[in-house]
């Protein structure tokens, strides 16, 4: 009405209906934001198509495993395709169902065409085919610990009234009976089937023996219900746990690899004559840097290799005076603090019987270190043996041979202090060694002044 | 008379060194690119000396602050010709000095400079033969006896007297070419004089062998008698450990009778 008066351009309302407001106003409305619920953003780069595959929160529908076929059917309302022959007559019928014990008649609708043919849904009463034995093969071979007579003829009826099926198999089985689990029944069952069809001789898809392991089925089932029944803690804690196990692998592989380029180095060292000096180097930087993790055995004190190139070429005499990298910064400050002791320079003259004295003479100082080392270990070991023994056994005392105790001041103190002894004040202060060395000086003096008044 | 046979000899000496000088220069092209290949399982060993002299000259100079002149020099141990077989020396002096890089080409090798600081003096050896690398010495320019900061004026004597920091080293020629061979064995002498160093560097030598000599012996001795004491105490660790693991092993038995 509205629009016919303005195209007659009859009185028109002062203010035109369809207002600026009224369109803003509806505006204002209609985006009434529902609340979002989390929509899980799709990730850059994937695929509109794919990320609509992804299950999750939002999106609970499972896309199908199995391609469908139903190109006619689906959601589409289809339409009935009605033929256009001509009709077909029915008739009101009596029709027995063959599946039916009982012979019962009853009636339905059905084609004239279609009078005598056999009911249509008979054929889905499909059977389980079971095997019986007799009384003499019960006998025979059947018999077992646990199992009557009696109950193997009710489980056999119950599986052959419910199919096999054997959850209801197992809730219809009697109560007074005793009480049997599902892999129980199913233990039976089977054991007995599998002893007729040997009996029988049966072959083919007949014969076929069922190999049911009544145990394995049982533990299993337990391992299901555990799995089931983890508390989400620890689900958590059992991933944790994996990737650990990943991450230690992965370390220890490394581990290997490295030992392998190792031994290949060291073989191909030992291999070709001509090695460059720095992969020498490296490979007695990576040995050492190993060794140096583990405390010095007897058997790793060796002093120190001199890298000794016979190449071709020029060279100063002091070059093969110099201490090769591989030896650690302790070592080389204790090697000072000794040369100074010894009233000997630090780089001495570089002649050749020099240089070879003052090469033998430092290998010499690290060895005695390292011995020196290994000493005060046991001599720690022997200490802690003893006070260990001294609270186990209290009447009994374990005595720690003379030698071997530190600073012994007891002998004249003009005895010649061992040059070994002057390395105490080498180490450096931050070791535990140095710590116990010196709890023990101290009880060490505390003993010496005991002694002495 | 007499300036005459001088002179003569001079004039002889210098039309050798002149003769010595142009035959170096055909000698590289003698022998070829390779310089007529290396001698294997040959050695030859030149000793030589480096340093430096200092002479306080007893008070700050007003213009720069030096205190001091000094000489780096190297020269050989013995008298001979190092120029034979060195082609130059270069000296690299602190980057103060106006021209730090100097090449010295004839002996003697030294620079003399005046300065006020100490500091380190890299001294690069190059060769005549092309395929010999060069040799690198690190020298700490010594100037004071006692540690800067201390005035000089507090050190009684040596005052006037220079302070030597000299040192012995030697270059080791491994396979020498037959270039490098012919060099090094046919050097000339330096002087006709005495040739001697403000070091003695053989009593130096001497004392050196005989200290590292004595500390060797020293050093063997401990570590034979470390070895015993470890062979001890692994002994008794593991008599330690049995009567523990005894006592253990048997409560009630009383162990008192052993020792």
């Amino acid at each position: 009405m509205a629009d016919v008066r303005d195209i007659l351009e009859l009185e028109r309302s002062p203010t035109p209906e369809v207002s600026k407001e009224v369109i803003l106003g509806l505006r204002k409305d209609a985006p009434k934001r529902k609340k979002e619920k989390e929509v899980m953003r799709r990730p850059e780069g994937m695929h509109r198509e794919l990320y609509a595959l992804l299950y999750s929160d939002s999106n609970k529908d499972l896309p199908p495993l199995l391609p469908t076929d139903s190109a006619g059917q689906g959601y589409k309302s289809v339409k009935a395709k009605l033929g256009m022959k001509r009709v077909r007559p029915w008739k009101w019928m009596p029709f027995t169902n063959p599946a039916r014990k009982d012979g019962a008649v009853f009636y339905h609708w059905r084609r004239t065409c279609d009078e005598g043919k056999e009911y249509p849904f008979a054929m889905f009463n499909k059977k389980v085919e079971l095997l019986s034995y007799s009384d003499a093969e019960y006998s025979e071979h059947l018999l077992c610990e646990g199992w009557t007579r009696a109950e193997t003829d009710i489980l056999f009826e119950l599986c052959h009234r419910f199919d096999l099926r054997w959850p209801v198999i197992h809730d219809r089985w009697p109560p007074h009976l005793t009480a049997r689990s599902i892999e129980d029944l199913k233990e039976r069952y089977y054991n007995v089937t599998n002893c007729l069809k040997k009996v029988n001789n049966l072959t083919g898809p007949e014969g076929k023996i069922v190999n049911y392991d009544g145990d394995h089925e049982r533990r299993r089932k337990q391992q299901l219900l555990k799995l089931w029944d983890r508390t989400p803690k620890q689900i958590e804690e059992e991933q944790q746990l994996i990737n650990e196990l990943r991450k230690i692998e992965a370390r220890k592989k490394e581990r290997e690899k490295k030992t392998q380029d190792l031994q290949k180095l060291i073989s191909a060292d030992t291999d070709s004559r001509k090695m460059t000096k720095t992969t020498k180097k490296k490979i007695q930087q990576t040995k050492v840097a190993k060794l140096d993790t583990a405390p010095p055995s007897l058997e790793s004190c060796t002093g120190i290799k001199f890298p000794d190139i016979k190449s071709s070429g020029v060279s100063l005499r002091s070059q093969r005076m110099k201490l090769p990298a591989s030896v650690g910064q302790k070592k080389v400050k204790a090697i000072e603090q000794l040369l100074t002791e010894l009233s000997l320079e630090n780089s001495p003259m570089a002649v050749e019987e020099v240089c070879q004295l003052f090469n033998d003479l430092r290998s010499d100082l690290v060895l005695m270190y390292g011995l020196r080392t290994i000493l005060l270990n046991y001599v720690f070991e022997l200490q802690t043996l003893k006070h260990q023994c001294e609270s186990v056994m209290p009447d009994k005392v374990l005595e720690i041979p003379e030698a071997l105790t530190i600073n012994t001041g007891e002998e004249s103190p003009s005895r010649p202090r061992a040059i070994s002894e002057m390395i105490d004040a080498v180490a450096t202060p931050n070791t535990p060694n140095r710590k116990r060395k010196a709890a023990l000086e101290q009880s060490n003096v505390l003993k010496k002044i005991k002694a002495r008044t | 008379m007499e300036c005459n046979l001088f002179l003569c000899s001079y004039l002889g000496m210098a039309q050798a060194q002149i003769q010595q000088q142009q035959q170096k220069g055909n000698q590289s092209a003698d022998f070829g690119p390779d310089s007529g290949g290396r001698i294997k399982g040959l050695t030859i060993v030149k000793p030589l000396i480096y340093g430096n002299v200092a002479r306080y000259f007893g008070k700050k100079r007003e213009e720069d602050g030096h205190t001091h002149e000094w000489t780096v020099y190297v020269k050989p141990y013995n008298n001979e010709d190092m120029s034979n077989y060195v082609k130059q020396i270069h000296f690299k002096l602190h980057e103060s000095y106006a021209d730090q890089n100097r090449m010295l080409t004839a002996p003697p090798y030294e620079v003399t400079e005046t300065g006020w600081g100490e500091f380190e003096i890299v001294i690069k050896i190059y060769f005549h033969d092309p395929n010999e690398r060069p040799v690198t010495i690190y020298h700490i320019l010594k100037l004071f006896q006692s540690p800067p900061g201390t005035t000089p004026a507090a050190v009684t004597g040596d005052f006037k007297k220079p302070l030597v920091s000299e040192f012995y080293e030697e270059l080791i020629f491994q396979d020498p070419s037959a270039m490098m061979h012919q060099l090094l064995t046919n050097t000339r002498q330096l002087t006709l004089g005495e040739y001697k160093h403000d070091t003695d560097f053989e009593e130096k030598k001497e004392k050196t062998i005989k200290n590292l000599l004595n500390a060797k012996e020293k050093i063997s001795n401990e570590i034979a008698d470390l070895r015993e004491k470890i062979k001890l105490a692994k002994d008794t660790i593991t008599k330690f450990k049995e009567e523990i693991s005894k006592y253990q092993g048997d409560m009630s038995v009383d162990v008192s009778g052993l020792s």
